[in-house]
């Protein structure tokens, strides 16, 4: 587009749009306060604003229409029906229709605003929304500022460049001196702030024999010529305040103003009473005096009144609290190249610290300790770095109530979208790619998860369906789960449809989850008829794959009759993570600490053979599937024997099973180097990372390791078109 | 020197567009000398601390308003007589009424161009 300010705006429309999704929400709620009405109107308002400065009219017609009802909401004199509540909801979704419509240069069909507006227009009954240029014809009365006040508060403000100063009448009271202040050390730092002329006021001090020691009797006057603001000066004072007579202001000619308070003619006066200047005398134009003023304003009652009536409603200060933190719009590429190069950093720290540790013969512990502290440092920054690319899920999950509203309109049934954990932080790039698979499975939730109406109520469910979004963190990883309270899987339809599709073989006996598992298969789709909705062709399988993608995985658990759950787990970042050094085959491998659960040597009695080529390791009282990495990968590798060496790993949907290394060597945080990019992919091989001298080591997906293994689990009972299937995935 | 040179600005928005769209409009007429804030308040204690000539204010803000803005500046005696122009999309009448009472100085209709802000602002301070 070429125009910042649009950019500008658009980025800032975006926000608007959430936090006016997130108004109309609490809206809905029972208890919603005036300021979250006030909020929804000014972000419609300030879009509309926006829009018309950039003569988007579609835009600013509708958000027109759109603000006048609330402006009704919020003056209450609509009264705020559910039906209401549907129609600002719905024009919310529409008015961010419109708005990627405008950034994308389209128009919306008429028809679809013209419901909109007529939906909106239904809110009002025989009120009528006034066009928008219905106040174009206003009359004011421009009223004329003078000259002299301009530049006479001009050449003030002028004399904070030019050397300028002030005239500081300045008289202690007898606290000053008891709280152990000295004049003199204000006046050196007065004089610090430039050049300072001191006349001492005598004319108090009493004769010798009525002198009471203890009562101060001085005063100064302070010509003071410096470009300091009068803040500097009135901060030399800043100690001092209330314990003392002190008039700052502007000095304005060369001879300092008498204006200091006349010291009252001598007496033994005591300590003089508060005089009626404040301590702290603005130095505003006062000296402007001089400067008539016809409009000098004149604060009727009822002027006062009607503003504290336009005043919006606040809660007070809590409102104030809430104001958002000073935020800083950086481009996406330059934190991408301060990521890399920190990468970099990571990856030549841990290259300094294994050459120093091949330096045997040479112990420097300073050394050591310095490249410990290196280490500490990298990964501080890194931290810091990573937390830049973080962001809350919450417009994600934001988009999210708006798919549950549409996929239950389209269905006809009643659901709701309950969120939690909405400041959840994850990798801006996991949150833009989780918003396609997410989708699917909120559309999914609606669709397949809930029952109809009438079977709802048959088993005494509330009519309106709740789908659960929320998200955590736990242990280094992102999760994020969508619960429905629907009818839970139906399990002989599942394995019926994977027979009928040959999915898996006709006589197979699977167990519950190895049923649930099925659905992640390709082509595989649940939905007897291809509803509208979600059976668009497009399966959980590809949910699972752009999980996948993320270095997440997705797990399923269902209750029959109280509903389904899916869990995707995720890596913090994309960018690096812990992982354990191991060898295998002679090479090194990386495999990620997430999915280990623990590293054992067990004995050889606790391996079976099972036929040919299988074995099953016997641990607390379970089987568990042993695979070979280095046969999984293809490498030449001998038979297991022995006791080797292995790596309990938590594979996805198939439970756990045992990786054979040839041995563990470290455990570090590697920095993750895409293989795709710059190879290709492989399997079994999520990405590569190079290592601290220099080496480069693939990072192993233990799932396709797991998953990819020829034999015991899946494999076994999946037909031939199965396999072929699952191998693909 | 003209006057442009030297009329000190501060422009109060909440929204980023609308202040880069009003500082654009400004410089286009050739006045450098403005500063913006975000908020009322903070441009209230700002204002205190170094006046400026003339304020440019949105109406519609969160926590303190443009007619509130103004009417802090014109209850205190050092800001009571600084040039104040209401920036709104909806002059409705009863807002009009008020600014009039509070000593508004001039009302400034959005969506605006770089002529209509020059003309609203001159027919305060006279010819830039």
């Amino acid at each position: 587009m070429g125009n910042p300010i649009l950019d500008t705006f658009f980025e800032e429309t975006e926000e608007l749009l959430e936090s006016l999704a997130e108004g109309l929400e609490s809206m809905q709620g029972a208890e919603f306060d005036k300021e979250t009405v006030n909020s929804v109107f000014r972000a419609v308002h300030s879009i509309k604003g926006g829009a018309g400065a950039f003569k988007l009219n579609e835009l600013v017609s509708f958000a027109h229409s759109f603000e006048t009802v609330l402006d009704e909401v919020r003056s209450e004199t609509l009264e705020l029906t559910p039906q209401i509540m549907h129609t600002l909801i719905r024009s919310a979704d529409h008015l961010t229709d419109l708005v990627d419509a405008a950034r994308s240069g389209r128009s919306m069909p008429e028809d679809v605003s013209a419901g909109f507006l007529s939906a909106l227009q239904a809110c009002l009954g025989e009120g009528k929304i006034e066009a928008v240029d219905a106040w174009d014809n206003f009359e004011f009365a421009a009223v004329t500022l003078d000259i002299a006040p301009i530049e006479e508060p001009g050449a003030e403000a002028e004399g904070e460049a030019a050397p300028a100063g002030f005239s500081i009448a300045f008289k202690p009271h007898a606290a000053l001196y008891a709280n152990g202040h000295e004049p003199a050390l204000l006046f050196a730092a007065l004089a610090d702030l430039g050049q300072m002329t001191t006349t001492v006021d005598l004319s108090a001090v009493p004769e010798w024999d009525d002198l009471n020691p203890t009562e101060p009797y001085l005063s100064w006057t302070i010509a003071l010529r410096t470009d300091e603001s009068e803040i500097a000066v009135q901060e030399v004072f800043e100690f001092v305040h209330g314990l003392c007579d002190l008039v700052i202001s502007p000095l304005t000619d060369p001879t300092p103003p008498a204006k200091a308070e006349p010291v009252p003619e001598a007496k033994a006066a005591p300590a003089p009473a508060p005089q009626a200047a404040a301590p702290t005398a603005p130095a505003g134009p006062s000296a402007t005096a001089e400067a008539p003023k016809a409009e000098a304003p004149t604060m009727s009652d009822r002027a006062a009144a009607a503003v504290a009536a336009l005043k919006k409603p606040e809660k007070g200060d809590d409102a104030e609290a809430k104001a958002p933190k000073a935020t800083l719009r950086v481009d996406l590429d330059r934190v991408d190249r301060l990521i890399n190069a920190v990468g970099e950093l990571i990856i030549n720290q841990a290259m300094i610290a294994q050459r120093l540790q091949d330096m045997t013969s040479t112990r420097d512990d300073d050394l050591v300790m310095h490249i410990e502290d290196y280490r500490l440092l990298a990964r501080d920054i890194q931290e810091g770095v990573m937390a830049i690319r973080a962001q809350p899920v919450k417009s994600l999950f934001q988009r999210m109530s708006r798919i549950v509203r549409e996929a239950a309109d389209a269905t006809g049934k009643m659901a709701e979208l309950v969120t939690s954990g909405e400041g959840t932080e994850v990798d801006k790039t996991v949150v833009e790619r989780l918003a396609d698979p997410l989708t699917h499975m909120i559309r999914n939730a609606v669709d397949h998860g809930l029952e109809n109406r009438e079977a709802r109520a048959a088993s005494g469910k509330p009519a309106m369906g709740t789908i659960k979004l929320s998200a955590s963190h736990r242990s280094g990883s992102v999760i994020i789960t969508v619960r429905d309270d629907g009818a839970g899987l139906n399990r002989p339809k599942i394995l019926e449809i994977a027979k009928r599709k040959n999915l898996v073989a006709q006589d197979a006996e699977l167990s519950d989850s190895e049923i649930d598992q099925l659905l992640f298969m390709p082509g595989f789709s649940t939905a007897a008829t291809v509803s509208n909705l979600s059976g668009r062709g497009v399966g959980l399988d590809v949910v699972r794959n752009a999980v996948t993608a993320l270095g997440g995985r997705i797990s399923i658990s269902t209750t029959p009759g109280q509903g389904t759950e899916f869990t995707i787990m995720l890596p913090l970042t994309l960018a690096v993570m812990d992982g354990m050094v191991v060898t295998v085959g002679g090479q090194t491998l990386v495999v990620p600490i997430t999915s280990i659960i623990e590293t054992i040597r067990p004995q050889p009695s606790d391996l079976h053979r099972i036929g040919t080529d299988e074995t099953l390791l016997s641990i607390r009282g379970r089987m568990i599937p042993v695979v070979d990495v280095s046969r999984a990968l293809g490498f030449p590798s001998p038979e297991i024997t022995g006791s080797p060496l292995l790596l309990l790993v938590e594979s996805e949907g198939l439970g756990e099973c045992a990786l054979v290394v040839d041995g563990v060597q470290d455990q570090r945080q590697v920095v993750i180097k895409s293989l795709e990019s710059n190879f290709g992919s492989v399997p079994g091989v999520s990405a590569a990372t190079v290592l601290g001298d220099g080496r480069i080591a693939l990072i192993l997906d233990p799932d396709a390791v797991a998953g990819g293994r020829s034999g015991y689990h899946m494999p076994n009972i999946l037909s031939n078109a199965g396999r072929t299937a699952y191998a693909n995935v | 020197m003209s006057l442009r040179d030297t009329i000190r600005i501060m422009v109060v928005d909440d929204m980023s567009v609308s202040r880069a769209l009003i500082t654009q409009s400004l410089e286009e007429i050739g006045i450098t000398k403005y500063q913006t804030e975000n908020d009322a308040k903070a441009a209230l204690g700002k204002i205190v601390a170094a006046p400026v000539h003339l304020v440019l204010c949105d109406m519609n803000m969160p926590g303190m308003n443009g007619l509130e803005l103004l009417h802090a500046l014109r209850t205190n005696k050092t800001t009571a007589r600084i040039g104040f122009i209401l920036i709104t999309g909806q002059p409705t009448p009863e807002l009009l009424r008020i600014g009039q009472e509070l000593g508004l100085n001039n009302l400034i209709r959005k969506p605006f161009t770089t002529a209509t802000m020059k003309a609203s602002i001159e027919r305060v301070v006279g010819p830039l």
